[in-house]
């Protein structure tokens, strides 16, 4: 396939991701539907952090990571913006202020800016909090969760494997946590060490899930379209390769196999 | 848990048809403020403070439904021995579910702001932490105190036949003249200095002994004052020898890009400007059209991004430049992927399928997605289909449509960069005169000489018919130097033990039937014959097995011998490599010479082609072991390499010692598990 | 119009002509042969790469916000008692007295952030090991166990010991179809919700742009 081919498949892409997050939206807002919508593991211990940070007057730490504005990582400091701006809007009733930080200094305003409109009784300048990235940031953001004894750690962003030196800080205080990282060694560390965790486009999913915006669930939805879309191509073209290779299975067969695959991973999807 | 009646026309807004704290909140309004409890009239008050509209208060209050039935509690056990496993948070859970259930008029102690529990820093529960440290400190530094404690092989001194990629970024590097420029970007800071440093300092004294002169970019400000630093000590390993690299004039850094991927975008398009102004915004006096005019690109990242964006933003704005990586362990996994042939990582997929499936079903999302796009990505022969339909528009769409090609070479982690390390060593070590060349002939010459334009082939044979000598007419000694051999400018080569021995033994005749101790080669691997009796010393060169050489002495406990390597040389080997044996003179000679003859030409002449196609550097033809009149070995000879062997050790029983803490830590955590299940299940 | 409206009307203009710019131009293949196609092509270029200069001016800027943030963070902390924040801002008064007095020399930085990065390098070990030790405990579950078997063979295969070589044969398999075939899905599914978050935003959809 040559470049001009992938340039027009890119276009098609992302002109039907438009239509579909228009008329995703133009219903979503008519029934938000959670139903719909699958269950993140570990969205639902964010409520009790909240509680017991309001009940204990202490403050959320939400972390960027090293997402940066302005590259290629925007979308992924969006989503983690409005995932956050959900988070401190059912902390409201807490008279502390949450503490965000990052170590993409590009963030920092979009960090000012999310905390002066989720957080408007206080002084947002000092609850925004850049460190120099990686390890030094991690040091950093361990002293601080001595100094600081947040109620709950929600690091959404790039992270490599320095998030362990945070998550072991958070885990010696008794702080609990949940990570999730754009980055794969980030990954591996929240998975093995942080007490919840989300999964890749995951991330995407959680503002929605911790509101109550239908448009936001409805865009959470055509992602698992998307995805179904993908792996539903993936497993057709795959049986039809196989069918190839083993003459002996007939097309009915692979047929079925396919569509068997299908059900068991849907059923899979509707169990989480 | 007290059923809530709600006040008429309240809308029972939840999936669970339990009340939600909206509702509870509209309860609350309902009732007079004195009837409350304190906890909920502060929660009150400050919900109520400020200008908030009643939607916006609805839901500023937590959720009470998702507390008091929280799905994690109440959902069917998801494993094995999940069961009663409760994790910290749940474990809060249930101690704030009993607070607010089960004691009514209970008030919650929360002692000032100490809700949870501080460090608990002597708490009986850091012992397992303190033990785990213990064991990893203490396995680390084994190395270092004494040398009784060396596990494991060292690295190889070449290259194996499986990776091409390190063999790749050797030899384009080993080709490189006084008039190529290398770019030589740093994306790595100091966290990763320990592991990344050794290729760097390799890398860039490997260019620098080919007075090949590097350009220093990096978009991270600090791996550039690193780099420096770098430098710096290069600088102070050869002050001996009089040398010393010059900003300017040896090697220039140039200034600092901004902007991540976007600075990368930058240096592709707009290079011209960017070699102009060094790091401290002086002019350089660089010219270049763009990228092209480069010999090679060649990135030492960190990360698999760092990787990824390279690949992406430099790499493929520059018809057919190509990049060579070196990388640690982390970024490595994807990074490999570039560097190897898709063919490689697919192959296998077949029968294995389920496995892999069950092997990332750990990470639950992931695994539906693993199968499939594994398998378009190998049954459908390439990337294409997915960028086409997944990846296009997004950021990461041209990953692997396009960077698989680009990287060209892969160095990765210190193993490697020892490796590299051994090789540069005896290259450009004085006693490389053909006999025991290492053999970086890859599996693949054959067939890359057929694809040769027939010039090539012709200038080949032509340069073979004129330079290279035949095995059987070495000249003697002293007229060694052959412009194909490395030595130093300096220094006379010295003789190999290829010398016929004629040349140095007059009495023949009586010297032929003496008997002589002589060691023989038995491992069947390449061995070393170092300088000294350790393996920190440097190599002088390789041996094979059946190779023999006359037994001079042994060091005190008798585990290395020091044999006799060609006249007026002598060199060591470890004891456990070779056996001992009594043969006449005549027979040790005999198997001297044969082993010479067996050394092919290709030994010790290896043509390579390279088409670099950048600008200035259209195809050329190289020889491996070329003329060196222009090298500055120094650079590569006086590498500090005292810690070298017992780092590699160390790392060895690191990673010992945290295979050792992990096992036990979680066989003790099953176990703990298990009992709680069992206890669970009987209780 | 309100400023939000502004702000979202500006954005999904700005993103627009820049994705458009990016997917049609310098591309002369995509309008066929019609003659001045090259013209039309690197003229389509051109928005896209002049927004994207701009955007890496702007944040190679941003490391002063960071910085001023840094400080403004830390005066507001001393002010509060906290000792700590005083240190901090007195290292950062000496490192920029010691970098004017002595000429942009780095050794300062060589002295001090070496070491410690390396330092906290080397507790990160510490703490992975200690981490992974504890999988079990926050996971007891198949999946937990799974991943503590894989993060075991892909570390014993790493080991050079000759009696480790079978261990290195599936450590080597496992790195190269299942690791990196779950590692591409990850990344895959960001990419997707990348998609999908960029469109949000370029409908002016996002929460930022909504005020």
């Amino acid at each position: 396939m040559d470049e001009t081919t992938v340039q027009v498949y890119s276009v098609l892409f992302v002109a039907i991701t438009v239509v579909l997050v228009y008329t995703a939206r133009f219903f979503g807002r008519r029934r938000a539907r959670r139903r719909l919508q699958r269950q993140l593991a570990g969205i639902d211990q964010i409520p009790l952090w909240i509680t017991q940070g309001i009940e204990s007057s202490m403050p959320l730490h939400l972390s960027f990571g090293a997402t940066g504005v302005g590259g290629d990582q925007t979308p992924a400091a969006l989503a983690e913006a409005e995932f956050f701006h959900h988070v401190i809007g059912r902390a409201k009733a807490s008279d502390i202020s949450p503490i965000v930080t990052m170590s993409a200094p590009a963030t920092v305003p979009l960090g000012q800016d999310l905390l002066r409109r989720a957080w408007p009784q206080g002084n947002s300048f000092s609850r925004v909090q850049w460190y120099p990235p990686d390890l030094a940031y991690a040091g950093a953001v361990a002293a601080s969760a001595a100094a600081e004894e947040p109620a709950a750690h929600i690091m959404a962003g790039r992270f490599g494997a320095e998030l362990a030196l945070m998550l072991e800080s958070a885990d010696r205080r008794g702080q609990p946590s949940l990570a999730v990282s754009e980055r794969l060694d980030g990954q591996a560390v929240a998975y093995a060490m942080a007490d919840h965790v989300l999964i890749g486009e995951e991330l995407f999913a959680a503002p929605s899930a911790v509101s109550e915006d239908g448009g936001g669930r409805a865009d959470a939805v055509i992602l698992d379209v998307w995805r179904g879309l993908i792996i539903l191509g993936a497993t057709v073209l795959l049986m039809l390769e196989f069918s190839k290779q083993l003459p002996l299975l007939s097309w009915p067969l692979v047929a079925a196999v396919a569509a068997v695959l299908i059900v068991l991973g849907a059923f899979a999807y509707r169990r989480r | 848990m007290p059923r809530l009646s709600l006040p008429r026309g309240r809308r029972v807004d939840s999936a669970l048809e339990t009340p939600t704290a909206p509702d509870l909140l509209g309860l609350q309004d309902d009732r007079p403020l004195e009837e409350l409890d304190d906890r909920l009239r502060s929660l009150r008050e400050r919900s109520a403070a400020g200008s908030q509209s009643e939607a916006e208060s609805r839901q500023a209050l937590y959720d009470v439904d998702e507390v008091l039935t929280s799905p994690e509690i109440l959902r069917k056990p998801g494993g094995v021995i999940s069961a009663a496993a409760l994790s910290k948070a749940q474990e809060q859970q249930v101690e704030l579910l009993k607070d607010i259930v089960g004691g009514a008029g209970q008030v919650v102690e929360t002692g000032g702001r100490r809700f949870l529990p501080s460090a608990a820093l002597f708490s009986l529960s850091a012992v397992p932490r303190a033990l785990g440290s213990a064991v990893l400190c203490l396995m680390v530094s084994l190395p270092f105190v004494s040398p009784e404690f060396s596990e494991g092989q060292l690295p190889p001194s070449e290259f194996g036949e499986d990776r091409r990629g390190a063999t790749t970024v050797y030899d384009l590097l080993d080709n490189l003249t006084a008039d190529d420029y290398v770019l030589l970007a740093f994306e790595y800071g100091p966290a990763a200095a320990g592991e990344l440093d050794a290729i760097a300092d390799l890398l860039l004294r490997h260019i620098v002994a080919q007075r090949a002169k590097p350009l220093i970019v990096s978009s991270n400000p600090i791996a550039i004052v690193h780099a420096q630093n770098i430098i710096r000590a290069i600088n102070r390993s050869v002050a001996a020898s009089g040398n010393q690299l010059q900003n300017g004039r040896d090697y220039f850094i140039l200034r600092y890009l901004p902007g991540g991927s976007l600075g990368l975008r930058e240096l592709s398009e707009n290079f011209a400007d960017v070699a102009r102004v060094s790091h401290k915004g002086e002019l350089t006096g660089l010219t270049f059209d763009s990228l092209e005019d480069l010999a090679a690109i060649v990135l030492i990242a960190e990360r698999a991004e760092d990787m990824r964006n390279w690949a992406e933003q430099v790499v493929s704005e520059v018809g057919g430049t190509r990049l060579l990586a070196a990388s640690g362990y982390a970024a490595a996994p994807l990074a490999q992927v570039y560097a190897d042939s898709m063919e490689q990582v697919v192959s296998e997929v077949g029968g294995t399928r389920l496995l892999a499936a069950s092997g990332y079903a750990a990470a639950p999302l992931a695994q539906v997605y693993a199968d499939s796009m594994e398998q378009v990505v190998s049954e459908v022969g390439g990337t294409r289909l997915l960028a086409a339909s997944g990846y296009a528009a997004a950021p990461l769409a041209q990953v692997y449509a396009d960077s698989m090609e680009q990287i060209v070479g892969l160095i990765v982690g210190y193993r490697d960069a020892y490796t590299y390390g051994e090789k540069l060593q005896l290259n450009f070590g004085p006693l490389l005169l053909g006999a025991h060349e290492p053999d970086v002939e890859p599996a693949g010459e054959p067939a890359a000489q057929d694809e040769q334009p027939s010039e090539a082939d012709a200038q080949v044979e032509r340069a073979r018919a004129t330079e290279l000598p035949p095995p059987t007419e070495l000249p003697p000694p002293t007229e060694l130097p052959s412009p194909t051999a490395r030595s130093l400018p300096t220094t006379t080569p010295l003789p190999s033990n290829t010398a016929p021995p004629t040349a140095t033994d007059p009495p023949a005749a009586t010297a032929t039937l003496e008997m002589v101790r002589v060691v023989e080669v038995s491992s069947p691997l390449q061995v070393r014959i170092r300088r000294g009796p350790s393996t920190a010393d440097d190599i002088l060169q390789l041996a094979l097995a059946g190779d023999m050489f006359e037994l001079v002495g042994a060091n005190a406990d008798g585990s290395w011998y020091r044999i006799a390597l060609s006249p007026g040389l002598e060199g060591w080997i470890s004891e456990t490599l070779v056996e001992v044996n009594e043969v006449t003179r005549a027979a040790l000679l005999a198997a001297q010479s044969s082993a010479s003859a067996r050394i092919p030409d290709e030994r010790v002449f290896l043509w390579r082609e390279f088409d670099l196609s950048l600008g200035k550097n259209r195809p050329r033809y190289y020889q491996v072991n070329r003329p060196i009149a222009d090298d500055i070995p120094e650079y590569v000879l006086l590498r500090d390499r005292s810690q070298e062997v017992p780092r590699l050790e160390a790392m060895t029983f690191g990673t010992l010692a945290a295979v050792l803490v992990i096992a036990v830590g979680n066989v003790f955590y099953a176990l703990g598990a298990l009992r709680r299940r069992r206890a669970a299940h009987s209780g | 119009m309100g400023s939000a409206g502004m702000a979202a009307f500006v954005a999904f203009v700005v993103g627009v002509t820049t994705i458009l710019s990016l997917l049609l131009g310098d591309n002369p293949a995509l309008f066929g042969g019609v003659p001045g196609s090259d013209e039309l092509a690197r003229r389509l270029a051109l928005p896209g790469d002049v927004l994207l200069r701009l955007v890496a001016i702007v944040i190679a800027v941003s490391i002063v916000i960071g910085i001023a943030n840094l400080l403004f963070a830390h005066i507001g902390r001393l002010a509060r008692g906290k000792i700590y924040s005083a240190i901090l801002l007195a290292s950062f008064a000496f490192t920029i007295y010691w970098t004017i007095t002595n000429k942009g020399d780095t050794s300062l930085l060589e002295a001090v952030q070496v070491p410690i990065e390396s330092a906290l390098a080397a507790l990160l070990f510490v703490s992975l090991a200690y981490g992974g030790s504890r999988v079990m405990q926050k996971r007891a579950d198949v999946w937990g166990l799974l991943f503590v078997a894989v993060a075991l063979i892909v570390l014993l295969g790493s080991i050079p010991l000759e009696g480790l070589a079978p261990v290195k044969a599936w450590s080597d398999w496992l790195m190269a179809i299942p690791v990196s075939a779950g590692g591409r899905a990850i990344l895959l599914g960001i990419a997707l919700g990348s998609v999908v978050a960029g469109v949000r935003a370029l409908l002016g959809q996002d929460r930022a742009y909504r005020g």
